[in-house]
């Protein structure tokens, strides 16, 4: 193909990724290695409102000429990846003595590590929802496919349907009808406690992390039932009736030939699940809130919107696609390999 | 002259369409009757933002009544009210926004940068026409920045049924709250976990924290500095108070948020506890109440015998930025006009409003006797939010037993000097 044309097919595709990929990347590091602060004074504020009138000594901006608060913008470099990684223990941004706040007790380097450690708790807890849903969505989806395989031709578009409906809810509402199923007074522990069971689902670690795994697997479920399904179609019949004449049970066909053949589409599942799963926010902040579940989308979100912090937010988030990248290492270097060969 | 009343007289078909169709706007649309802006003076397209509460719901309908010709308003409503009004407020060019509603812990921040755009003089000029009272002016060293129109506050929740039955009295302090909680407890079948309040991580537990530690004496900051001190004495005994508190609330209590807190009490699963006045009024929701004309409200309990009410006053109100596009005095109008007392009465019940037209209901009862019994204002430092944030974040641990009280308090303390020095309040 002419360099010309090539360039005209590809042109608007890099465009867009330039537009809306690197150049957003570009910026939030930019931003992850600031920190603007403005400029604030003691004053004493007489505060009149509806309930009286105090006064109080309190922190005021400083204004320039213009009427407008002075702002503060500095380089800082990795700071803030060192604070979101809690490499830090004491000493604050702007260089001055640590401050004495603990003087009654040891407690610095716990709670240094404690606060520190959110970063790599959340990274801990959305390892273990990525790798946890996984094994689960791979088998269910094929079950599911196998199943809705073997329907009459009749029923099968009712099942799909069916089998595709918690992926088309919106993760949001579906979070939340999963909240209020397992919260107190929900159907699950009214259900639950005729048999004399009673769990507290949000109090614990280990059944507000089951929570969100349970609503990962059937949120997911359905995408890999449609893709293992339309897999399913292309099976080559020649190579399963072959097969069938030289005796191979109903395991061994599905073991030699039914799932070499879907073995690229479960690699695609796998890729795409992961950095789905990676994502994960909505169960998150709509389940727990961030109770025991942190993930490292909800902690740069919390660092953004409740932090009010963006600077400190985009060192979280470079730091969250380090962890991207380095999670799809592995897959990125078979299929650069595979392409290589020649397929 | 005779009267030909022929009842039996068959009306044009559409006639009868005509008159059904009126009748019903004019039973649907009640707001229909006094439209908005009929009276202000100037043009522009004006934007206002706004959370979701239900008084906001309320104004923003009748904002859009507003038909005068060349006035046009528009008026955001979203959970990220606060977020969107800090962006617009603060950006560098003008702002997205002419004016917001904003809660009080949002007005100090936006007061403290500078960012709010001085009204005093459009006050003078409008207040006869507009009816604005004095106690609806927020002003910040003699200059109006806001004005508030709504009060706010958690106060005491108890089932007077359940406690008439056992001859207890409401609670005023919290040690009478835990005695009745134990008699509840014991003597109440019906009921598991008398006390239901709102303990969840983040902003809810960080409330309760602060509303019960100034009862013990405690100062947020070290005087006349963003230095924390509630890493001391009076910290802990809240703590501690709090952890007392666990045995009578269920076990999820520390993921109970206002919704779930809410939830209790309609299923008739908690007796008491302190709750948001706003949600006051879901007590007598018919759809999703169990208990009816049960529930009644009372100051929030003291921590400490002869102590003040532990609960802090919000106010909501509106406010425009000092980078706003359209011309002030118009944006001042519509605001002035959108709570004027009309608007008021006719949302009488949505909130519990600060006009003096206001006719108080029995859900606002609580906030009011919480206000007698000496209820301060929320803190207005503009790093308190800082301070919140950190220690919603690191008590769920010194409840839920990870941590002792004077370490989650410690490592609060640590992080939140960290936050409020890369903010510049602390140098």
């Amino acid at each position: 193909m002419k360099t010309r044309s090539f360039l005209q097919f590809v042109g608007p595709s890099v465009v867009m990724m330039m537009l809306l990929l690197a150049a957003p990347l570009v910026i939030t590091f930019y931003l992850s290695v600031r920190n603007c602060a403005i400029e604030m004074e003691i004053v004493k504020v007489e505060e009149s409102t509806p309930f009286g009138v105090k006064e109080t000594v309190t922190q005021r901006a400083k204004m320039d000429a213009k009427g407008r608060a002075i702002q503060n913008c500095n380089f800082i470099g990795l700071d803030y990846y060192r604070k979101v990684l809690g490499l830090d223990d004491a000493a604050p941004i702007e260089g001055g003595p640590p401050p004495d706040v603990t003087s009654a007790t040891k407690g610095i380097p716990a709670a240094g590590e404690k606060a520190g450690n959110e970063f790599l708790g959340a990274l801990r807890f959305t390892l273990i929802y990525t790798f946890v849903t996984l094994p689960f969505v791979l088998v269910i989806g094929f079950l599911l496919a196998l199943g809705v395989n073997s329907v009459s031709q009749r029923l099968k578009g009712v099942f799909i349907t069916a089998s595709l409906l918690p992926f088309i809810i919106t993760p949001v509402v579906a979070a939340l009808s999963i909240k209020w199923l397992f919260r107190d007074n929900g159907l699950v522990p009214y259900l639950l406690s005729h048999f004399g069971i009673q769990v507290f689902w949000m109090a614990q670690a280990w059944s507000a992390r089951l929570l969100i795994v349970v609503y990962g697997v059937w949120h997911v479920v359905p995408f890999a039932f449609i893709v293992l399904y339309a897999g399913l179609q292309g099976v080559p019949q020649d190579a399963l009736e072959a097969a069938t004449i030289d005796g191979a049970s109903r395991w061994q066909k599905m073991r030699y030939v039914t799932l070499p053949h879907l073995a690229p589409l479960i690699v695609f599942i796998t890729l795409i699940h992961m950095m789905d799963a990676y994502r994960v926010f909505e169960p998150v902040i709509v389940l727990t809130q961030g109770a025991f579940t942190t993930s490292v989308q909800y902690l740069t979100y919390h660092i953004l919107l409740q932090e009010n912090n963006p600077y400190k937010a985009s060192a979280a988030a470079v730091l969250t696609l380090i962890g991207i990248v380095f999670l799809l290492i592995p897959l990125l270097v078979k299929t650069w390999r595979e392409q290589k060969q020649g397929v | 002259m005779t009267l030909n009343l022929n009842l039996n007289a068959h009306l044009p078909r559409r006639s009868v369409v005509a008159l059904a169709t009126a009748a019903a706007m004019a039973a649907l649309l009640p707001g229909m009757a006094s439209a908005k802006c009929a009276d202000i003076a100037g043009k522009g397209d004006i934007n206002i933002v706004g959370s979701s509460m239900p008084s906001v719901q309320h104004l923003a309908k009748e904002m859009e009544t507003c038909n005068k010709a060349g006035v046009k308003v528009a008026i955001k409503i979203t959970p990220e009210a606060r977020v969107e009004t800090e962006r617009a407020f603060g950006s560098d060019g003008k702002s997205a926004f002419d004016a917001a509603i904003i809660s009080g812990g949002l007005y100090s921040n936006l007061a403290a940068k500078g960012q709010l755009q001085p009204m005093t003089d459009l006050v003078a000029k409008y207040k006869t026409k507009f009816k604005i009272e004095d106690n609806m002016l927020v002003k910040s060293n003699g200059e109006v920045l806001a004005i508030a129109y709504q009060q706010n506050a958690q106060n005491l929740y108890y089932r007077k049924d359940i406690f008439d039955k056992l001859g207890l009295k409401a609670p005023t302090t919290y040690a009478e709250m835990l005695a009745a909680a134990a008699v509840i407890k014991a003597k109440e079948p019906s009921i598991d976990f008398p006390i239901a309040q709102t303990f969840a991580k983040g902003f809810d537990i960080s409330t309760e924290f602060v509303n019960l530690y100034v009862g013990f004496g405690g100062k947020l900051f070290k005087a006349g500095t963003a230095q924390p001190a509630f890493n001391e004495e009076a910290g802990i005994k809240t703590i501690e108070l709090m952890k007392s508190m666990l045995p009578y609330m269920t076990p999820n209590a520390l993921a109970s948020n206002s919704d779930d807190v809410m939830n209790q009490f309609q299923q008739g699963k908690a007796a008491m506890g302190v709750l948001w006045a706003s949600r006051a009024a879901r007590m007598d929701d018919p759809a999703a109440s169990k208990i009816v004309g049960k529930m009644e409200f009372a100051a929030a309990p003291a921590v400490m015998p002869g102590g003040k009410s532990a609960t802090h006053l919000w106010w909501d109100g509106v406010a425009m930025p000092k980078n706003l596009t359209n011309d002030r005095d118009v944006v001042f109008q519509v605001l002035m006009d959108a709570l004027d007392e009309e608007t008021t009465k006719a949302g009488n019940d949505s909130t519990i409003w600060i006009r003096s037209v206001y006719k108080p209901t029995r859900f606002g009862t609580g906030v009011v006797l919480s206000m007698k019994a000496g209820a301060p204002i929320w803190p207005t430092e503009p790093y308190v939010g800082l301070a919140t944030g950190e220690l919603g974040k690191m008590i769920p641990e010194a409840l839920g037993g990870s941590m002792t009280p004077k370490q989650a308090l410690d490592a609060a303390a640590v992080a939140y000097t960290k936050a409020a020095t890369e903010k510049g309040f602390i140098k």
